[in-house]
C-alpha cells in the first residue's frame, strides 16, 4: 500500500466477508465470496456490478441485516459482525445508516413525514424537549431542500425526487458517520437524479461523512466516487481510484463492464464496441485467485499467471503514455 | 421582425411573479385517516340507512328487556290458558308463547344476550388473536411452536369441544364466551401471522430496522395501520357469525342455561308449534336475520371505508 493511502485513516474494513444464505437443499447458496476491502474516513467508495452480483447483499451484512457467514466486518477498530453486544448494535445504528434503493417502499404510507424523519430520534431520544425534535426535523428537512411544512403530509404526496430526499433526511438526521447508499438514485426519474447526488455530495462536505456508494451505473460512479470496487457473481474482482479504474481497467470483467457503458456522443457511441467477458478465457488451471496488489492501491483478482499477464499490459500501457 | 413583435405584446403581458415557498402552500389539504374513513363511510345513502337500522336495533335489544323486564323462570300467565298462542295483535305486537309470555319481550331479551355474547367474544379474540399473532408473525422460534398448536387445535372439532366444555363447567353466559373464544383466538391470531408476515420484509421495515426501531414500536406504527382493513373486514364477518354460533349452540342445548332467555333457545322450543303456530318460529328468526345481515354489512362498508385506496 502507497504511504498516501496508509496514512489515511480507516473507518470500515472488510475482512474476508462470505455471506451465505439458507436454500431448504444442502447446498447454501455463497452470495458473496471472501470480499476484502477498506474504505478510509471521508471517502466515497463505490461497490459496483451487476444485478445478483451481491453488492446490496455486502451493503445490508455492513448494516447488520445479513449476517456474515464468513470473516469480519470492523468499524473504527470494534467488529460489528456476528454476535456483538446490545449497545454495540445501538451504536451501530448510530454511526452507520442507509439510504435506499426505492424511495416509495422505504417510507411508511401510514405515517406523516414528521414520522418518518423523527423515527431515529424517537428511538436514541436523541433530543431534549418536544420543541427541540421539531426544530431538529424542520433543520433535517430544509438540509435536503425540502420546508418544514411538509412535516404533516403523508409520503404518496411527495414525488419520487422528494421521497427521496425524505429518505435522506431520515438518516442524516442521526449525525452517522458512514452511510450505505444502495443505489439510491435507480429507482429516480433521470431529471433528478443529478439533484439527489448533488445533495449527497453536499451533505458529505458538510457532515464530514463517509459513502458506501453501491450502484450499477457506472457513469454515475464515475462522478461520485472516488475509488470503486467491481464485483462480480459474489467476487470484487477490481478494486482501484475511480480514474484509474477508468484508465487502465485490469480484469476482463471490469473491461467488459466498462465498454458497456453509453456515451451521449453519437460519433463515439456508433463506434463504441461492446466486449463480452468469457470467463472461459481466463486461466483454467485450477489456481487459486485471489486480490493481488499491481499498483498502490490498485488491486486485481487473479492468479499467478494472470497476474503476470496484467502486469505486462500494465507496463507497456505505461510506456506507452510515456 | 419576430423582435418586433415581441416589443409591441410587451405591453400587453406581465411577468408574473413566482416564489417557490408558496406554491408548497397550496398543494393538497391535510390529510386525516379516520376522517377520510368516515366520509368514505357516510357517502353511500343505502349504509346510512342500514347503519341507523343497526343502531336502532341495538339499543332497542338493550333497552326494551329493562323495561319489560322478562324473566324466563317468571311465566306470570302460565295458568291462564286464555293467553297462550295469541295471534299478533295491537295489544300483544308479537302475540303470545307456549306458556302465555309476550314474544316481544321474549325475542329482544333473547337477541340482548346474543349481542352480548357476541359483541365480548369478538373483542377478546380479538385482542388476544392480534397481539399474539403479531409477534407471531416476527418471531421465527415462537413461530416454530405456535404452528403445532396451530394443527392441534385447528383438528379438534369444536362441537365436541363446546360439548365436553358445557358439560365439565355448566351451561351459562361465562361457560359460552369461554367456549367460543377458547379456540376461536388461535384463527385469528394464524390469519395475523400470515398478515404481518407478508408485509414484515417489506423495505420500510428493514429501514425501521437500521433506525434502530424495536420490534414493538414497529408492529405498533409499521404493521398494524396496514392491517386495519383486513382486521375491521375480519370483526365485521365475526360478529354476525359468532351470534349464529350462539343459536345455534342453545339450539343444540349446549348454550345458555333456562335461566337466560336467548334466541337459540327459543327457536328450539318454538320449532315444535311449527304446524300451528308458524309466527313463533319465524319472528326469532327474522329478528336473528335483521341482526346479522345489518351487522354484516355495516361491517363489510366500514371494512372497505377503511381501506385507504378508497379515499380518493
Amino acid at each position: 500500500m502507497s504511504n498516501e493511502t496508509a496514512e489515511r485513516e480507516v473507518i470500515l474494513s472488510v475482512r474476508h466477508v462470505s455471506i451465505s444464505f439458507d436454500t431448504g437443499h444442502k447446498k447454501k447458496f455463497v452470495a458473496v465470496k471472501d470480499a476484502n476491502f477498506d474504505i478510509y474516513k471521508g471517502e466515497t467508495f463505490a461497490l459496483v456490478g451487476e444485478s445478483g452480483s451481491g453488492k446490496t447483499t455486502l451493503g445490508r451484512a455492513i448494516l447488520r441485516i445479513n449476517p456474515c457467514s464468513e470473516g469480519e466486518i470492523i468499524f473504527e477498530g470494534k467488529r460489528i459482525s456476528g454476535n456483538i453486544s446490545r449497545e454495540e448494535d445501538r451504536n451501530v445504528v448510530r454511526n452507520i445508516q442507509m439510504i435506499f434503493q426505492d424511495p416509495a417502499a422505504s417510507l411508511n404510507e401510514r405515517a406523516t413525514i414528521e414520522y418518518c424523519v423523527s423515527e431515529g430520534l424517537y428511538n436514541f431520544h436523541l433530543y431534549e424537549s418536544e420543541a427541540d425534535r421539531i426544530a431538529k426535523v424542520d433543520k433535517a428537512l430544509q438540509d435536503v431542500g425540502l420546508l418544514p411544512e411538509h412535516k404533516s403530509r403523508y409520503p404518496h404526496e411527495f414525488s419520487g425526487g422528494q421521497r427521496q430526499r425524505v429518505g435522506i433526511a431520515r438518516a442524516m438526521i442521526m449525525n452517522p458517520k458512514f452511510i450505505v447508499a444502495d443505489e439510491p438514485i435507480s429507482a429516480l426519474d433521470v431529471s433528478i437524479r443529478a439533484q439527489v447526488l448533488n445533495l449527497m455530495n453536499k451533505l458529505k462536505a458538510e457532515k464530514n461523512l463517509t459513502y458506501l456508494f453501491i450502484a450499477h451505473d457506472l457513469s454515475v460512479v464515475r462522478f461520485i466516487a472516488d475509488r470503486i470496487a467491481v464485483i462480480h457473481l459474489g467476487e470484487i474482482v477490481e478494486i482501484a481510484d475511480s480514474e484509474t479504474l477508468f484508465q487502465v481497467p485490469l480484469h476482463p470483467y471490469t473491461i467488459s463492464l466498462l465498454s458497456s457503458v453509453p456515451m451521449p456522443d453519437p460519433i463515439v457511441e456508433r463506434t463504441r464496441k461492446h466486449i463480452d467477458y468469457d470467463p472461459s478465457k481466463l486461466d483454467q488451471s485450477g489456481a487459486k485467485r485471489e486480490l493481488r496488489e499491481i499498483r498502490p492501491g490498485h488491486f486485481v483478482f487473479a492468479t499467478d499467471s494472470e497476474f503476470e499477464g496484467y502486469e505486462e499490459k500494465l507496463r507497456s500501457m505505461e510506456q506507452e503514455a510515456k | 421582425m419576430e423582435e418586433k413583435i415581441l416589443e409591441n405584446k410587451s405591453d400587453l403581458f406581465e411577468f408574473a411573479s413566482f416564489d417557490k415557498n408558496e406554491s408548497e402552500h397550496i398543494a393538497a389539504p391535510q390529510y386525516s385517516y379516520w376522517k377520510s374513513v368516515w366520509r368514505t363511510f357516510i357517502k353511500n345513502k343505502f349504509t346510512v340507512a342500514i347503519a341507523i337500522l343497526l343502531l336502532i336495533l341495538i339499543l332497542f335489544t338493550l333497552i326494551q328487556p329493562m323495561i319489560s323486564g322478562y324473566d324466563p323462570l317468571i311465566a306470570p300467565n302460565v295458568n291462564d290458558p286464555e293467553m297462550r298462542f295469541l295471534k299478533p295483535s295491537a295489544e300483544h305486537i308479537f302475540g303470545t308463547d307456549n306458556v302465555g309470555n309476550e314474544v316481544f319481550d321474549v325475542v329482544w331479551a333473547g337477541a340482548r344476550n346474543s349481542i352480548i355474547i357476541s359483541f365480548v367474544c369478538t373483542f377478546i379474540t380479538m385482542v388476544i388473536g392480534v397481539t399474539v399473532g403479531a409477534i407471531w408473525g416476527f418471531s421465527k422460534k415462537m413461530d416454530k411452536w405456535m404452528i403445532e398448536v396451530y394443527n392441534i387445535v385447528s383438528n379438534v372439532p369444536f362441537l365436541l369441544l363446546a360439548m365436553i366444555l358445557s358439560y365439565v363447567l355448566g351451561a351459562g353466559m361465562g361457560t359460552l364466551i369461554f367456549v367460543m373464544c377458547v379456540t376461536e383466538w388461535v384463527f385469528v391470531a394464524f390469519f395475523i401471522r400470515t398478515q404481518v408476515m407478508i408485509i414484515r420484509d417489506r423495505e420500510y421495515n428493514l429501514a425501521s430496522k437500521c433506525l434502530g426501531t424495536s420490534t414493538w414500536t414497529m408492529i405498533k406504527n409499521n404493521i398494524l395501520p396496514y392491517l386495519i382493513s383486513v382486521i375491521m373486514t375480519y370483526v365485521a364477518r365475526m360478529i354476525p357469525s359468532l351470534i349464529s354460533y350462539e343459536v345455534f349452540l342453545s339450539y343444540m342445548g349446549l348454550g345458555l342455561g333456562v335461566t337466560k332467555a336467548s334466541l337459540g333457545r327459543m327457536i328450539s322450543i318454538y320449532t315444535s308449534y311449527m304446524n300451528g303456530y308458524p309466527h313463533l318460529f319465524w319472528i326469532p328468526v327474522t329478528v336473528l336475520a335483521v341482526l346479522s345481515v345489518s351487522l354484516y354489512i355495516v361491517g363489510q362498508r366500514l371494512a372497505d371505508a377503511a381501506d385507504p385506496r378508497t379515499h380518493m
